[in-house]
Order: C-alpha cells, then sequence, then structure tokens
C-alpha cells in the first residue's frame, strides 16, 4: 500500500508486554473456566460463570489479538452491527426450543389433548 | 444534497460546489485530495484462454455470469411452460405424472430465484458495473473473482446434472423442507436431493468470493472524490444485497450441511419419529421446524437479494431517462440500507402455518409491516423523480414504469400476507403464488430488461432496436399481468399451490377457463423472450452505432476511453469525480447534464447541487 | 495499528473520525489493506456460520426430551485409574491458546521487519496447530471406541453425537487449513518474499508484504476464538 502506511506501521506495533499480558489473562481464565467443571458449580452459576469467562476470553482476543481495539471505529463499527441479527436469532430459537420442549412433552409424555 | 463539510481546506474542495453562483472560478475549487493508494496493476490475458475463458477481467466475468444465468433461466422457463402446461390443459403434455411436475416445480422455483436472479444481479451486473462505476481499473482480487464465477459454473453443472441421475432431480418444493425432501416417496429423494445441496453449497462458496470483491472494490477502491454518497444507486443496491447474501448465505450453507448428514450418514438433525407404511423410520428426536428456520433465515434475506439491485439500477434508469435527479437520494440510500438491515428480522413470515411458537407471528408480522415503510418511500420518490420529468417514453422507461407498477401491485399483497390472520387462509394457494411472481419474479426481470436496454450500447457499442423492444416490452408487461393478475383470484377461491391437478374439484369446474387464460398468456410471455435474444444477435450484427455517453448520463461507466471499455477501464488515468451521478437538467449548465467529472470550476454559474 | 498517515487528510479519533471516514472518498477503512478488509468481511460472513451451528445446537439440545449426555463424563480422561473431567479439552485449549500467542507475536515481528523471528513463530504456531489437529484425531477415536456414532450414542440423545461430529469436524477443518496456510507462510516468510518490496505471490500482480502475516494472523485468531464458544458451549456447559 501507500509508502506513508508502511513507514507509519513499522513504527507502531506494540509492545511485547501487552501480548505477553493478554497471553497470560487467556491461560488464566481458560484455567478459571476449567475450574468452573472440576468444581461442578451447578445452575445460574455454572451458566453466568461459562459465559462470563467466554465473553472475556473472546474479548480480549478480538481486541488486542486480532487488533480491534487499535482499529479505527469505521471498521470495528461495521464488523459489530451484523451480530444483533445474530442475537435476535438466538433470543428467539430459544423461544423456539422451549415451545418446542412444551409441545414435545404435552403431546408425547402427557398424552395431549386427544 | 447540501452537506456540511469541515471548512478545512482539502474538504471544501472534495465538496467542491459554488457558494451562490458567484464565487470566481479559480483553479484551487478544483482540488481532490491525492490517490490513497497507488494505481492497481493488472494481469493482461494473451491467450484466448487467458483473456476469454478462465479471464480476470471483471467485465469478461460479469459477462460469463450474465450468460450462465440467462442460459439457466430458459431452463427455468421451459419448465415454467411444461408446469403450465399441465394445469391449463391436463394431460396435454403425455410424459408427465405429478412427480415430474414436482421435480418442474422445484427445479423452477430454485433456479429462478437462486441461479438465475442472484447470478444475474450480483455477478453479471454487479461485476460489470461496479469497478465501472466507482472508478476502479478492476475488482480488487481478479484472480478470485474468476474462480467465483467457475465454482458458480460448476454448481450450475451439478444442477444440470440432476435431472440425468437415476430418480431425476428433487421434488421437494424449493423450499426443500424436511422431513419429506429426504424419504422415499418424493422424488429425487436420493441423488437428485444430494446433487441440489452440493450445488447449493458450490454456489455459496462461490458467491462468498465474488462478494468479498465487490464489497472491498465498493468499500475500498474507490477513485478520487468517489464518497459513498456520490455513488449511483446502482451501487447502493448491489452493495446492500452483497452484504446481504455475505450474512444469510451462512444459513444455507449450514442447513445444506446438516440436511447432506442426514440423508447419507442417518443422522437426525431435522428428522422426527416418522412412521411410515406402517413401519418407525431410523430417524428422530429431530426438528423440522429448526430447518424452516435456518433456510427463511437465508430466504428473506434473499429475496431482498434480488429486489435492492432492482431498486438501485431502476432509481438509475428513471433518473437518466427522465432527465430529473433522483428525488432525495440520501432517503433512497438509507431505505436500502434499512430494508437490508430489516430483511434479517422477518424471516418467520414464511412460518405462519409451520406450528412454530405462536408468539412469533405478533413479532414478525410488525416487523414485517415495519420493513414496507422504507420501501413505500422508495415508491414515492420514483414516481417524484419521474414527476414534470422531461420523459423520453423508450424502451428502457417502459420497462421501468412496468416495474413500478408490478412491484406496487406485489407489494400490496405482501402487505395482505404480513398479517397472520389473513395469510393462514391464503398460505399455500395461487394468492401466494400470485404475489411473489409479482415481487420478486416480475419486478426485478421488468428491471433487468430495462438494464438490458440501458446498458448494452455500452457493452457491445450498439443500440438495441427500439421497435422490436417495444414490442418485447408489451407482450411482456400485459401477458404477465394475464397470467398473474388472475391468480390472485385462484387464491381467493382456495386453489392450493403445488398441485399437479385439480382433478373434479370445485376448482376445477369454476376455473377451467380461467387456467387455460394463464396457461395461453404464459407461453406468450415465455416465447416473447426470445424477441430480445433475436433483437441481440440482430444487433451485433447491423445495430445502430452508438458512440460515447449515448443516453447523455453522468456516472462514469459511461465515461471511459473506449466504448466498449478495455481492460483497465479508464485508459491512462482514472478519472476523478467532483459530484454525484444525477445532475440533469441544472438551471444554468449549457447540457442537460453534467457528468461527475466535470470540475467545479466548469460550472461556477450553474445551481448545482452541493454533494 | 495505530492511525495510519494520509496525505491531504486529517484523520480524527473515534466517532467522529468514524463518520469522516464513513463520508470521506476513496476507502472507508483507512489505510487497511484491501486482503486485510477482506478477510475481516470473510470473518464475519465464517462468524455467522458458526453462529447458525451453535444455534442449531442449541435448538437440538434444548428440545430433546431425551436426556443430554454429560460432557463433563463423557470427556473425561482416565490417568492412573482416575477420572479427570475434559482433560483433553483443557489441553487442547492451552495448545490453541498458545499458537494464538505465538501467532499474535509472529505478526508483531513481522512489522518490524525481523524475518527470523517471525517466520520461527509462524512455524510455531503451524505445530501447535498441528498438535491440536493431532489430539482431535485422538479424541474423535476414542468416543468412536466407545460407541459414539453421528447417528446415535450409548449415553442419551443421538443428537449428541451428530452435533459433536458436526461442529467439531467444521471447527477441526478450518484448523487443518489454516495449519497448511501456515506452513506455506513460514516458507514464504523465511525465503524473504515480503524483503526488499516484495516478491509477487501467485496469481496475482500484488507485491508480497508482511501485512500477509497479519491476515493469516487474523484467521487463525478467528479459529482460537471460535474455540473458545465452542469449548463453552459444548464441553462445559
Ligand atoms: C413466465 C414466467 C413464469 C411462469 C409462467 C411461472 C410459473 C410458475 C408456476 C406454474 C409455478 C408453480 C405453481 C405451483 O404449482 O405451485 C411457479 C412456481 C414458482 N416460481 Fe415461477 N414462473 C415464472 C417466472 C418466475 C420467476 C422470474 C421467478 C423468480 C423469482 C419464479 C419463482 C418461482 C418460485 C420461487 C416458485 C415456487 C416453487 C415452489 O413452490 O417450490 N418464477 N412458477
Ligand atoms: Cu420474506
Amino acid at each position: 500500500m501507500v509508502k506513508a502506511e508502511k513507514k507509519e506501521q513499522s513504527a507502531s506495533t506494540h509492545k511485547i508486554g501487552i501480548y505477553m499480558w493478554i497471553w497470560g489473562l487467556l491461560f488464566v481464565l481458560s484455567f478459571f473456566s476449567y475450574m468452573v467443571d472440576w468444581y461442578n458449580f451447578q445452575g445460574m452459576l455454572r451458566w453466568s460463570l461459562i459465559l462470563f469467562f467466554m465473553f472475556l476470553k473472546a474479548g480480549l482476543i478480538m481486541a488486542f489479538f486480532m487488533h480491534l481495539f487499535w482499529e479505527r471505529y469505521a471498521l470495528v463499527n461495521v464488523l459489530l452491527w451484523p451480530m444483533t441479527a445474530i442475537a435476535c436469532f438466538i433470543f428467539l430459537m430459544v423461544a423456539e426450543f422451549e415451545y418446542t420442549l412444551f409441545s414435545r412433552a404435552f403431546y408425547f409424555v402427557v398424552g395431549g389433548g386427544a | 444534497m447540501s452537506d456540511e463539510y469541515d471548512n478545512n481546506k482539502s474538504y471544501q474542495a472534495q465538496s467542491s460546489e459554488t457558494m451562490g453562483g458567484s464565487a470566481p472560478a479559480s483553479p484551487d475549487m478544483d482540488y481532490v485530495r491525492p490517490a490513497e493508494t497507488p494505481d492497481q496493476e493488472l494481469y493482461h490475458g494473451h491467450s484466448f484462454i487467458t483473456k476469454w475463458v478462465f479471464c480476470q477481467d471483471a467485465k469478461v466475468i460479469g459477462v460469463q455470469y450474465f450468460l450462465t444465468a440467462v442460459f439457466t433461466g430458459i431452463v427455468g422457463l421451459i419448465l415454467s411452460w411444461l408446469m403450465r402446461l399441465q394445469l391449463g390443459f391436463p394431460g396435454a403434455a403425455g410424459f408427465m405424472t405429478a412427480e415430474h411436475y414436482y421435480q418442474f416445480v422445484t427445479m423452477h422455483g430454485m433456479i429462478m430465484v437462486v441461479y438465475f436472479l442472484t447470478a444475474l444481479f450480483l455477478g453479471g451486473f454487479g461485476n460489470y458495473l461496479i469497478p465501472l462505476m466507482v472508478g476502479a481499473r478492476d475488482m480488487v482480487f481478479p484472480y478470485v473473482n474468476m474462480i467465483s464465477f467457475w465454482m458458480f459454473f460448476i454448481a450450475v453443472a451439478v444442477l444440470m446434472a440432476s435431472f440425468f441421475v437415476p430418480g431425476g432431480p428433487t421434488g421437494a418444493g424449493w423450499t426443500l423442507y424436511p422431513p419429506q425432501t429426504i424419504l422415499p416417496g418424493t422424488p429425487g429423494a436420493g441423488m437428485g436431493i444430494l446433487l441440489m445441496l452440493v450445488s447449493l453449497s458450490l454456489f455459496v462458496i462461490g458467491f462468498t468470493m465474488g462478494g468479498l470483491n465487490y464489497l472491498i472494490t465498493i468499500l475500498q477502491a474507490r477513485t478520487r472524490g468517489m464518497t459513498l454518497m456520490r455513488m449511483p444507486l446502482t451501487v447502493w443496491g448491489i452493495f446492500t444485497a452483497t452484504v446481504l447474501a455475505m450474512l444469510a448465505f451462512p444459513a444455507l450453507l449450514v442447513s445444506a450441511i446438516m440436511m447432506t448428514l442426514d440423508k447419507i450418514l442417518g443422522t437426525s438433525f431435522f428428522m422426527p419419529t416418522i412412521l411410515q407404511a406402517g413401519e418407525v423410520l431410523e430417524y428422530g428426536g429431530g426438528s423440522p421446524i429448526l430447518f424452516q428456520h435456518l433456510f427463511w433465515f437465508f430466504g428473506h434475506p434473499e429475496v431482498y437479494i434480488v429486489a435492492l439491485p432492482a431498486f438501485g439500477i431502476v432509481s438509475d434508469l428513471i433518473s437518466v431517462h427522465s432527465r430529473k435527479n433522483i428525488f432525495g437520494y440520501r432517503m433512497m440510500v438509507w431505505a436500502i440500507v434499512g430494508i437490508g438491515a430489516l430483511s434479517f428480522f422477518v424471516w418467520a413470515h414464511h412460518m405462519y402455518v409451520s406450528g412454530m411458537n405462536p408468539w412469533f407471528g405478533f413479532f414478525f408480522a410488525t416487523t414485517t409491516l415495519i420493513i414496507a415503510v422504507p420501501t413505500a418511500m422508495k415508491v414515492y420518490n420514483w414516481i417524484l423523480t419521474l414527476w414534470r420529468g422531461n420523459i423520453r417514453l423508450n424502451t428502457v422507461m417502459l420497462w421501468c414504469l412496468g416495474f413500478i407498477v408490478t412491484f406496487v401491485n406485489g407489494g400490496i399483497t405482501g402487505i395482505f400476507l404480513g398479517n397472520v390472520s389473513v395469510d393462514v387462509p391464503l398460505s399455500d394457494t395461487y394468492f401466494v403464488i400470485a404475489h411473489f411472481h409479482m415481487v420478486m419474479g416480475i419486478a426485478p426481470l421488468m428491471v433487468i430488461m430495462g438494464a438490458v436496454y440501458h446498458w448494452f450500447p455500452l457493452v457491445s457499442g450498439k443500440f438495441l432496436d427500439e421497435k422490436l423492444g417495444k414490442w418485447h416490452f408489451w407482450l411482456t408487461f400485459l401477458g404477465a399481468y394475464s397470467i398473474y393478475f388472475p391468480m390472485h383470484y385462484l387464491g381467493f377461491i382456495g386453489v392450493p399451490r403445488r398441485y399437479f391437478e385439480m382433478y373434479d374439484s370445485p376448482y376445477m369446474t369454476s376455473a377451467v377457463g380461467m387456467n387455460e387464460f394463464i396457461s395461453m398468456a404464459a407461453f406468450i410471455v415465455g416465447a416473447a423472450q426470445f424477441i430480445l435474444i433475436y433483437n441481440i444477435i440482430r444487433t451485433l450484427k447491423v445495430g445502430k452505432k452508438a458512440g460515447q455517453n449515448p443516453w447523455k448520463a453522468n456516472s462514469l461507466e459511461w465515461l471511459t476511453s473506449t466504448v466498449p471499455p478495455e481492460h483497465g477501464n479508464f485508459g491512462e488515468r482514472l478519472p476523478v469525480v467532483h459530484r454525484w451521478p444525477y445532475d440533469f437538467s441544472v438551471p444554468g449548465a449549457k447540457d442537460d447534464f453534467i457528468t461527475q467529472t466535470t470540475p467545479p470550476s466548469e460550472v461556477v454559474h450553474t445551481e448545482v447541487e452541493k454533494t | 495499528m495505530s492511525d495510519p498517515q494520509i496525505e491531504g487528510l486529517q484523520l480524527k479519533p473515534g466517532f467522529k473520525g468514524m463518520s469522516e471516514d464513513t463520508g470521506s472518498d476513496q476507502t472507508m477503512f483507512k489505510g487497511v489493506h484491501w486482503g486485510k478488509a477482506m478477510m475481516w468481511i470473510f470473518l464475519l460472513s465464517d462468524t455467522f456460520v458458526f453462529s447458525c451451528f451453535l444455534i442449531s445446537y442449541m435448538k437440538g439440545r434444548g428440545s430433546t426430551l431425551v436426556d443430554w449426555p454429560y460432557p463433563s463424563e463423557v470427556f473425561a480422561l482416565h490417568v492412573g485409574g482416575v477420572s479427570v473431567p475434559l482433560l483433553l479439552i483443557a489441553i487442547m485449549t492451552f495448545v490453541l491458546i498458545t499458537s494464538s500467542g505465538t501467532m499474535a507475536l509472529a505478526v508483531k515481528y513481522g512489522y518490524e521487519k525481523n524475518r527470523k523471528m517471525c517466520g520461527w513463530l509462524v512455524l510455531a504456531t503451524a505445530l501447535g496447530g498441528l498438535t491440536f489437529v493431532g489430539m482431535q484425531a485422538f479424541e474423535w477415536t476414542k468416543l468412536i471406541e466407545e460407541g459414539v456414532r453421528p447417528w446415535e450414542n450409548p449415553f442419551g440423545a443421538a443428537q449428541f453425537g451428530s452435533f459433536f461430529f458436526m461442529i467439531t469436524g467444521f471447527h477441526g477443518t478450518h484448523v487443518s487449513i489454516g495449519v497448511i496456510f501456515l506452513f506455506i507462510y513460514a516458507y514464504k516468510v523465511f525465503a524473504g518474499h515480503y524483503e526488499n518490496g516484495g516478491k509477487r505471490g501467485w496469481f496475482t500482480t500484488m507485491k508480497g508484504d508482511y501485512v500477509e502475516i497479519e491476515i493469516l494472523g487474523l484467521y487463525w485468531h478467528f479459529v482460537d476464538l471460535v474455540w473458545v464458544f465452542i469449548f463453552a458451549f459444548f464441553y462445559l456447559w
């Protein structure tokens, strides 16, 4: 690409420390999420911990390893908006599986309206 | 198009226009900041193979896409003839059994939606027009682009091969709903459906390669001065449609993979416990409705993948041929983007009778009716563009007017069907057939035809014959109306879709004449399309030379160094853009058009829009 | 990376910068290489693929009447007579994160034009990926020996095996493709294709540049990212 940019890029790499930190954090977080299983947490506590560590890890990878933290907002913005469609899909499919479960239980187990 | 650019020097130069018409012409006001990226180096083919077969020039690839798509379209057309023959005159096509009919319905639907319209708009028009319209030398990754076409070609070959395998092509309906799709009893449940799924997967992979090219070319390879808000609406339409395709095709791919596994490995993703002829099958525990959700998460955006490029193209055609700027350019852009975004939140309006969670009807009816708002805005804007325009009633304009009429018609029935309580009795009847043929069959087809008459002089350097064109238009328009308008009535009296024959049902007795009439019209409309093919062949031989910018349009594709444009599009230097492409009939200007490359200093004394 | 310098244009930070970048001519992502932009958009599309897989899995698991097998036990390893839950998966996660770290460093050294370091790190990443694929093959073999099949399994709902093989298989395919490219690019770095203005790649007129390592890195981190979600939803949930 442009000359100016190249010069820029080689000057702008980040200190090695930041990568080491993130790397370390990823190991620690993975260890924690493994511990969720090890200590056999159940119910809401289990699920919220799993999700919490998962999003934290995903966020760190995207922000630092994939450099999104340093990218200009124009790119970040374009990448994050489409996730609303996925969020909507997930949300509705939760409602859908509950309904399917209900109708299966109702018709196959309880015996339905018949 | 007022713009609040900063008074920052470079921006001022870029936004360019006269301040009240009195500013003196100075060379400074034409300043556009330098290019960010160096000129693209192109690979020039030398042999016949690298120039015309494995060609990396987006224009040639566009034509290849176009021709392949038209070929599949003709296959789809012939299938529709056969179906209409059976429906109008039961038994007239001696060999046709109910199985054949289902296979023809399925292949017709899938071909028309995916392999014809999608490939034609995005692969054909997208490839040809995007680089030209944004002022690029080519797509950003010409090699990948070439592979994209050949993937599509293989996908088409696989699809066509399914006509010749034992059992024939799949007859499951273009929606491919499990569980019947892969069970014996459905025609083509063996090889036919497998080839269909493979072909769709290949199509998705090939399209992804092309789509990345279109997007990055538009986002990252525009010429100097070309802002997003100076792009022709054609590019906006194709751009948004490509975004939809990139995000919707994954759902199709996933459902195709899962169904393939159900078929060949015996998994039960979509297959519930099934009793067939008294025997319990191996399948069990799967969810057919999951497939429907995945399919329509793809399927509804797909509708707009076909519609949005048509919206964009027709806006440009209307503007050029009525010599007026497009009414509400920004509104048009936001409407396209808004429709695109909303289209991911309405999919289950196709599933009102599927047995999904009953609350969904409320959600999806609401979102569906919301999407009608930006759509209606676009229709008003087309009409307001025509309003008091200097309309040239040539063939191109006729197709545009035909589009508006058919689109409004189909759009209104869409609002009917978007409401759960109206859809429940109408779903799976001919009312639905009439609706979607109007809105996504005939309407985009009208635009394609208009676009062909409009851009043919660019691609070949010659005008298509107007007289033949008018015959072509009137036969198609009146004929298509004769086909689909009566179908609304058939739907109201309850004639179900996807039926091979009505036998002695009341429909049969009361609608015999109507069905015969529709079929006759379908034969005529189909045949009328060959007028275009004849016209093209004749024009290539003896057509009138068009020369540069024959329609006196403003956008960059008409400003190439040669007509037809050569590889690299713009000769030595890329064009520099100073304005939007809609400066028609500007008061004070010497011509009734001001091209996008006209610098501000040449139009200081006109009332040109600031863009 | 931090903001590029562009002649004749003053880039602004934050949301103001976002709207100006979007409204400007030529490019929307200022200073972003074509290939990098393309990789990002591709990954976005691929995100939708994996999301659809995982959503299907959610729908399948959520609505089953038959008990879903307990992953913690199914995926346990017996070490010295004790059953350690999810041991293999934990190691696989460890390996993948390690390779992600080496990849991130490879990108950094690439931009610093440190050919040796960059090359070794890409190679290390490739080896990490290879180890991961190997362990996955081991995991598949073990499950198949225990009678888990795509269409049935001895532990409960048949869909368990279906989703397991499909999703990890699709992810594994991504890893394998990544490994192949990592080896190729390790060679290219060592061979100096990105030095002195760059060598032309295959099938393209573009000159090589270390930005290609970043592009490759994006893909690799994405594969890791997907694993984070699979780990959480499939093994832990
Ligand atoms: C002269 C032009 C056309 C004629 C005469 C025609 C005729 C038909 C007929 C007779 C059916 C089957 C109705 C049934 O039995 O359920 C059908 C279905 C269909 N057509 Fe067309 N068609 C034409 C053009 C198009 C175009 C341009 C499209 C593009 C969107 C299209 C898309 C479809 C679809 C999606 C189906 C549904 C297939 C299914 O039920 O699985 N058609 N058409
Ligand atoms: Cu829809």
